[in-house]
């Protein structure tokens, strides 16, 4: 009620009285041309007196300040850079003015111990890549990285490029620059690192000779140090995570950091297998360095020479471990723990206190293993949790081996042939149909007239003689007779 | 007021008010200057990183306006950075890594007098979270700030990192009595050997081609002893480490052995080893543990040549230089058992299983501080 009655009449002409709503006096002080041309009025003295006054007050203080400013640079600064920068306005000295540069940096390692929820603290993960010969899988592992679900400023990438004959290191530049240029900052990650070192290796990436037994302990030894040479390029004292990822994975979840942070364990793998074709049997367990260890494993360690080292997944060392790819159940908890002794390299998280307090891939034979097998074992030395998740699971890509292809081949000539023989067969069968017809529209017509004649000779029959009837439906008879002799 | 713009306006103007602005621009002009402090060679700038998010090895440029980009993909050829015995010909970069309980003014000195170029040695720190540590911090970081920003140019040095331990102090004292005795020795250096890690892994660079440990109680050392060392072309080298003192006898200044985790192995140590439970280890200068190695300590020769080198199987970290190529194999130092060894010693044997042979120089001396 009172909203409407206060309405209007109880609103108070403010502006009607005093007159100055738009700035300008009204009535009598109203003036045509307040802009004509006045006269400067001399100021009084004593006013002018005041204003020099003040004028030397300033001067004073300037210069004052301007003695101070040189005293206290001291002679710290070179005269010839200085005069330099009077003349250019300090604007050319080299490199601009608008930075300094900052030489100490201070870190408390305490800051950065790694918790179950990095993303919330801030916690800055290291993307560690090694790469060879690797242009081929390189766009499947940017989408997959661009998909990551962790905050990308807080992942820094890097990569190590050896020994590659194919453009690895043109493409990885490309991709990470167009990442780096996009408009959506959520896109754009932290440092970026490409480290170039050659290792001259002499075995083939291919790979039949990758996972020949005899050459793998110089290539794991090789690709230890090459681990290696990549972290402590790349560690630095802000990093409180490091995630090792192959290049070649082809399906893992967009959350895994998270995923497998959420343990917070001080090393974490997921559970490696890749997809099969379906001759031979639709996947298959494809990362063996995941295991726990066994007695027999140390009895056969003890009896090797001391450079040995064993590798897992061959014949040649049978170690009867449990491994954590055998151990998978697809419809399992994929927060299951299992502790490991071993762990294979294709998709480690580990706290960047691992790293720190020493724990590397090593490019001897440490307790019988190499690289990160070795890492595992070393970690396990220090006391630090090495954990396997048996039914998380990541897929690897599928390279067909040598073997594979062969049979592909051979399955391929197959099924020409059976093609083949299918189309012949269909062939006949058309040329069949074509010269003989078919029959069956024919005898449905026929089975219809009968019908039809037989209701008509029933309503005869009610009026004719009984007999009629018995020959109507001997003639019938006698065409389905006949119609099945014919199918036969 | 309004008043018409033109000639009449100079004309007007008072010879003071001139002055003044002439004054203005002056001290504009001086600001402008100062800005661009402090003066870096342009050697030094070439170096410094775009971004904060950068090997520590470099300074950066503090960005001082505007919205930070996006960190730049950068690009490291390993295969570029040399190790050679001529480091100062081919410029090449030295880490020199001090783990720090106490901060000795002698040692900071020491360092500031090293006839290496500056603007090529990063220096790295680490301090324990305690009492001492933030007492030691403090009187570094004094140290530094003087040297980097007052101090003269050729004194500072290419970028320091400063960090701090995240390792429980397993010893209350650092007592001279309580840090030697025997039970203590494993764990006290087997968070020693963390730190030494901890230090390296977070600081070591892509563009280091030598790293220079150097123990923060060690204060006086020849000013060329990255040359002397570097010129040896070895991978792991360690020279001798004294410590001088009143010779009460003789009344006057002398110097006695030091640093005994320089060694040879001896047949008696291996067999020991070979006794012992994996998990244990050995230890040097403990007479209820005698071991009969060879000491480098007890080699020097008064005549003897100041280059003359010997290969040695146990190393201390009192000085040591080392090529950068040694640790980004990974040799580090265990803080575990590793041949029953620990720490320097472990990895002097850690250095050797990947091939690389560590060589002592039992006549080219280094000091350490006198307690």
């Amino acid at each position: 009620m009172l909203p409407f009655a206060s309405s209007g009449s109880k609103v108070t002409p403010r502006h009607h009285v005093s007159g100055y709503s738009n700035g300008y006096p009204r009535g009598k002080t109203f003036d045509i041309s307040p802009h004509r041309y006045q006269p400067r009025g001399t100021a009084p003295t004593h006013r002018r007196r005041t204003q020099s006054l003040v004028r030397i007050g300033i001067v004073a203080a300037i210069l004052f300040l301007l003695l101070l400013y040189t005293f206290t640079r001291g002679s710290s600064s070179s005269s010839s850079s200085s005069v330099l920068s009077v003349f250019s306005l300090g604007l050319l000295s080299s490199g601009g003015a608008d930075f300094q540069l900052e030489t100490v940096r201070y870190h408390d390692l305490s800051n950065v111990q790694g918790t179950a929820r990095g993303w919330e603290r801030e916690e800055r993960i290291l993307v560690c890549v090694p790469l060879r010969d690797a242009e081929a899988h390189l766009p499947m592992f940017f989408s997959h990285l661009r998909n990551l679900t962790y905050p990308h400023h807080l992942l820094d990438l890097a990569f190590l490029v050896s020994d590659s004959k194919d453009n690895t290191l043109g493409t990885l530049t490309k991709n990470l620059e167009d990442i780096q240029a996009a408009e959506d900052e959520a896109m754009h990650f932290g440092e970026i690192s490409i480290i170039e070192k050659d290792f001259g290796q002499v075995v083939n990436q291919d790979v039949e000779s990758r996972h020949g037994f005899a050459a793998q302990a110089g290539r794991r030894k090789l690709m230890a140090r090459a681990r290696n040479w990549l972290l402590t390029a790349a560690l630095r004292p802000y990093h409180s995570w490091v995630y090792w990822r192959d290049v070649d994975v082809e399906t893992a979840p967009f959350t895994i950091l998270e995923d497998l942070m959420r343990h917070n364990k001080d090393v974490i793998v997921p559970n490696v297998w890749r997809p099969l074709p379906e001759w031979l049997g639709g996947e298959q367990p494809y990362d063996l360095n995941s295991w726990q260890e066994s007695d027999t494993a140390l009895t056969l360690a003890d009896t090797l020479d001391e450079d040995a080292v064993i590798v897992e997944g061959y014949a040649e060392y049978a170690t009867y471990r449990p491994h954590l790819a055998y151990l998978r159940d697809p419809y399992g908890d994929p927060d299951v723990e299992m502790e490991l002794d071993g762990v294979g390299g294709v998709s480690i998280l580990a706290k960047a206190k691992v790293f720190r307090y020493g724990v590397h891939f090593p490019a001897f034979s440490f307790e019988k293993h190499a690289e990160t097998e070795g890492f595992g074992k070393m970690a396990r030395r220090m006391d630090l949790s090495v954990i396997g998740l048996p039914h998380y699971t990541i897929w690897h890509a599928y390279e067909p081996s040598v073997d594979d292809i062969k049979h592909m081949e051979q399955m391929k000539r197959e099924q020409l042939a059976q093609e083949q023989a299918e189309k012949e067969k269909a062939e006949k069968a058309m040329k069949l149909k074509e010269s003989f017809g078919d029959a069956t529209g024919q005898w449905e017509k026929d089975k219809l007239e009968m019908q039809n004649i037989a209701v008509q000779d029933k309503k005869k029959d009610t009026a004719a003689a009984p007999a009629a009837v018995g020959n109507v439906v001997d003639k019938v008879a006698a065409r389905q007779e006949q119609q099945e002799d014919g199918k036969t | 007021m309004a008043r018409p713009m033109g000639s009449v306006r100079l004309k007007k103007t008072n010879p003071v008010t001139l002055a003044i602005g002439a004054a203005l621009c002056i001290f504009i002009l001086y600001f402008l200057i100062g800005s661009s402090t402090p003066d870096f060679s342009a050697s030094r700038k070439a170096t410094a990183a775009s971004h904060p998010l950068s090997p520590p090895t470099s300074p950066f440029r503090k960005s001082t306006g505007g919205k930070l980009k996006p960190p730049p993909v950068a690009h490291y050829d390993l295969n570029n950075v040399t190790t050679t015995p001529q480091p100062l010909e081919n410029r090449e970069n030295i880490l020199l890594l001090t783990p720090m309980a106490r901060f000795y003014p002698a040692y900071w000195d020491n360092i500031l007098q090293l006839q290496y170029p500056h603007e090529l040695i990063t220096l790295g720190f680490i301090l324990p979270k305690t009492k001492e540590g933030n007492e030691a911090t403090r009187e570094l970081q004094k140290r530094i700030t003087k040297t980097q920003t007052s101090g003269p140019e050729k004194d500072r040095f290419k970028s320091i990192i400063i960090l701090r331990e995240d390792i429980d102090p397993p010893l209350v004292s650092q007592d001279e009595k309580e840090r030697h005795k025997m039970k203590n020795q494993k764990i006290r250096r087997a968070a020693m050997a963390k730190a030494r890690n901890s230090l390296l892994f977070s600081t070591l660079g892509p563009a280091t081609s030598w790293i220079l440990w150097l123990d923060a109680d060690v204060v006086e050392t020849p000013p060329t002893i990255i040359q002397d060392l570097a010129r040896h072309d070895q991978a792991v080298m360690a020279p001798n480490c004294f410590q001088r003192f009143w010779n009460e006898e003789k009344k006057e200044m002398d110097e006695r052995p030091y640093d005994f985790n320089n060694w040879q192995d001896s047949a008696t140590a291996l067999d020991m080893a070979k006794k012992m439970d994996p998990d244990d280890i050995l230890l040097e200068g403990y007479s209820e543990m005698a071991t009969f190695r060879t000491l480098m300590a007890y080699m020097t020769k008064d005549d003897g040549l100041l280059h003359e080198e010997m290969p040695l199987d146990g190393v201390g970290g009192a000085a040591l230089l080392v090529k950068a190529d040694v640790h980004r194999d990974g040799a580090m130092f265990p803080p575990f058992a590793f041949y029953n060894l620990i720490e320097t010693e472990g990895f002097a044997k850690m250095s050797k299983r990947l091939g690389w042979q560590p060589v002592g120089l039992p006549n080219y001396k280094v000091y350490h501080y006198n307690e």
